[in-house]
């Protein structure tokens, strides 16, 4: 993105207990900042709209300040122009789709890319509670584009709709990131809407960032301890389906020239989808051919071994994903691991999380 | 069984004062409703209060304290006397007045909650799609909280036609002057005049059943 469409964010935000403290550029066309609930993406946003004012810092768009406490600058939301999508669409209950939408435009216009790009114009005549929840959702990016904001600010915009909605919404938000010159500010705690628009995604939690990258590195970095924090679960993959049998109630999932088995939900075979899976759910095997249970037994080498007190942590490569592995210091010694060592890591199909939502 | 010149004096005044006294609290209600129902600020409590005390105290003590600030020896009523040459007291003046401050409550009460239940997070959307606070207040709140409002506006209105207690403290009970409907209901049953009293009462209630049934199809759906 040219200079002039940089965001700069620089400030802090106490509430209560809690604390947003920011300080990070975001230059990309879409940018995710990726969270929890309750790790302060909406508060964020609210301070970047300005409906809400910072504690102390400075939030510039390009060369425009738009708040800073060292000079007493705080705009008034209005005078931002800063497109807001909310979570829970905020259409105004008492104005039709048509008049949400000219709301916020600057001059009255029949027609609008804004309801093209977001194929509204058949309900144009109703109100938003004539309209299922996909539909509000679309009225209202509709109505935020079309006050022609130098910025689009989206809080969760699909958070509120079943997957199979998701689905369907996602390719508007392509369309419209496609055919809007205007960079994207995009909240979510959801990893596969990060990984389907964003160009550049923050992690947020507690309040405050604590890595940033391309979705796709960052998500799959060996190092993804944020993500450890964030959800608890040490390893998060991206990986292609590669068969689903309904049948067996499996789905196959590619990593390397090995297949991971994982429990079946109704996704097309090609999709990359997020897996999960716990450090602690994975057993380490010298052996392939064991007579158990669990549906993968994956091989792979110990790329590094770290003994921390009470347990030892290894990340184990297996093509070019790594899994973070927990086991006693006991198990260590007696199957004599060391960095480099080929491994067969052992996971129950139903150890692995798929981490739509 | 006509209805006598001086009860259509009194109906008539009661009307009339009672729309005097909303075209002036209307406005007030509004903003004093929106200072109560969407800001902080330090003496909310204390203007709230304020507001809410008629409705509380007996309309005979607000009539009282009403006489008191605006007597001629008051302090506002004298202000008033040596500025303009009015007497406010005893006049029709003083029935708009005490008529405003006790249906000034239910009026700001039905205002609070209509704008009350006007999610911030609309007029802050509408803050975003460019909207000063001005234009959030006219398009979004007041709008949105017209229920409420109306609901207000048509307990308030009721009750300035019915109130008797601070009137006949402020305002007496002059005929043709100063005697509305509740007043000329008063006289009457002390006079004996039982036919005026019937009309009297029964006009009372049909007004009272109409507001009640109005307010109820505004607010309730």
């Amino acid at each position: 993105m040219a200079d002039g469409t940089k965001i700069r964010l620089d400030f802090r935000k106490r509430l209560g207990s809690f604390t947003l403290e920011v300080n990070c550029t975001l230059e990309a066309k879409v940018s995710a900042f990726l969270g929890p609930s309750g790790s302060g993406k909406s508060t964020l946003l609210n301070c970047i709209s300005g409906t809400l004012a910072p504690d102390d810092g400075e939030i510039a768009f390009g060369e425009e300040v738009l708040y800073a406490s060292a000079s007493k600058i705080n705009l008034p939301p209005e005078k931002r122009r800063f497109g807001y999508v909310f979570q829970e669409g905020y259409l105004f209950p008492h104005l039709t789709v048509a008049q949400n939408i000219r709301y916020g435009q600057p001059k009255p216009r029949k027609s609008s890319a804004a309801i093209d790009v977001l194929e509204i114009s058949e309900f144009l005549q109703r109100y938003p509670r004539e309209l299922s929840g996909g539909q509000r959702q679309r009225v209202a990016i509709a109505r935020a584009l079309a006050m022609e904001p130098r910025m689009l600010l989206m809080d969760e915009p699909l958070a509120s709709l079943d997957s199979a909605l998701k689905e369907r919404i996602i390719p508007y938000l392509h369309h419209v990131k496609d055919t809007f010159d205007i960079p994207i500010l995009y909240i979510t705690h959801a990893f596969s809407e990060a990984m389907a628009l964003a160009d550049e995604a923050f992690l947020i939690a507690n309040g405050t960032i604590i890595a940033n990258g391309e979705p796709h590195r960052l998500l799959t970095a060996p190092a993804a301890m944020p993500i450890a924090q964030l959800t608890g679960v040490e390893n998060t993959l991206f990986l292609p389906v590669t068969a689903s049998d309904k049948a067996r109630g499996l789905i196959l999932l590619e990593i390397g020239d090995q297949a991971l088995v994982i429990p079946y939900t109704d996704i097309g075979i090609g999709e990359i989808v997020p897996v999960a899976v716990r450090a602690e759910d994975i057993i380490i095997s010298l052996e392939p051919d064991l007579s158990i249970s669990a549906r993968n037994i994956l091989k792979g080498t110990i790329q590094y071994l770290d003994i921390k007190s009470e347990y030892t942590w290894l990340s184990i490569l297996i093509d070019w994903h790594h899994l973070a592995v927990k086991i006693t210091h006991a198990a260590r010694k007696q199957l004599q691991l060391q960095e480099g060592s080929e491994v067969y890591c052992v996971i129950k199909a139903s150890a692995i999380n798929l981490l739509w939502d | 069984m006509r209805i006598t010149a001086a009860e259509v004096a009194a109906l008539s005044l009661s009307i009339k004062v009672a729309l005097l006294s909303l075209i002036v609290t209307f406005p007030l209600g509004l903003l004093v409703g929106w200072l109560l129902a969407k800001r902080t600020f330090p003496g909310k409590a204390f203007l709230n209060t304020l507001v809410m005390l008629p409705l509380v105290l007996p309309p005979i003590v607000s009539g009282y304290l009403l006489l008191i600030l605006l007597g001629k020896h008051g302090f506002i009523g004298r202000f008033i006397y040596q500025t303009f040459g009015i007497e406010i007291v005893f006049s029709e003046l003083a029935v708009v007045i005490a008529v405003s401050v006790i249906s000034f409550p239910l009026l700001v009460r039905g205002i609070v909650t209509g704008m009350e239940a006007v999610p911030v997070e609309l007029e802050n959307a509408a803050r975003t799609l460019g909207a000063s606070p001005i234009k959030v207040f006219f398009t979004i709140t007041l709008p949105m909280a017209h229920r409420g409002i109306i609901g207000g506006t048509i307990l308030g209105f009721s009750k300035s036609l019915g109130e008797f207690g601070a009137t006949i403290m402020v305002a007496g009970n002059i005929p043709g002057k100063t005697q509305t409907m509740a007043l000329a209901i008063f006289s009457a049953v002390h006079l004996g005049e039982d036919v005026s009293v019937y009309r009297l009462v029964f006009i009372s209630t049909l007004v009272a059943f109409a507001a009640i049934w109005l307010t109820e199809r505004f607010t309730l759906r």
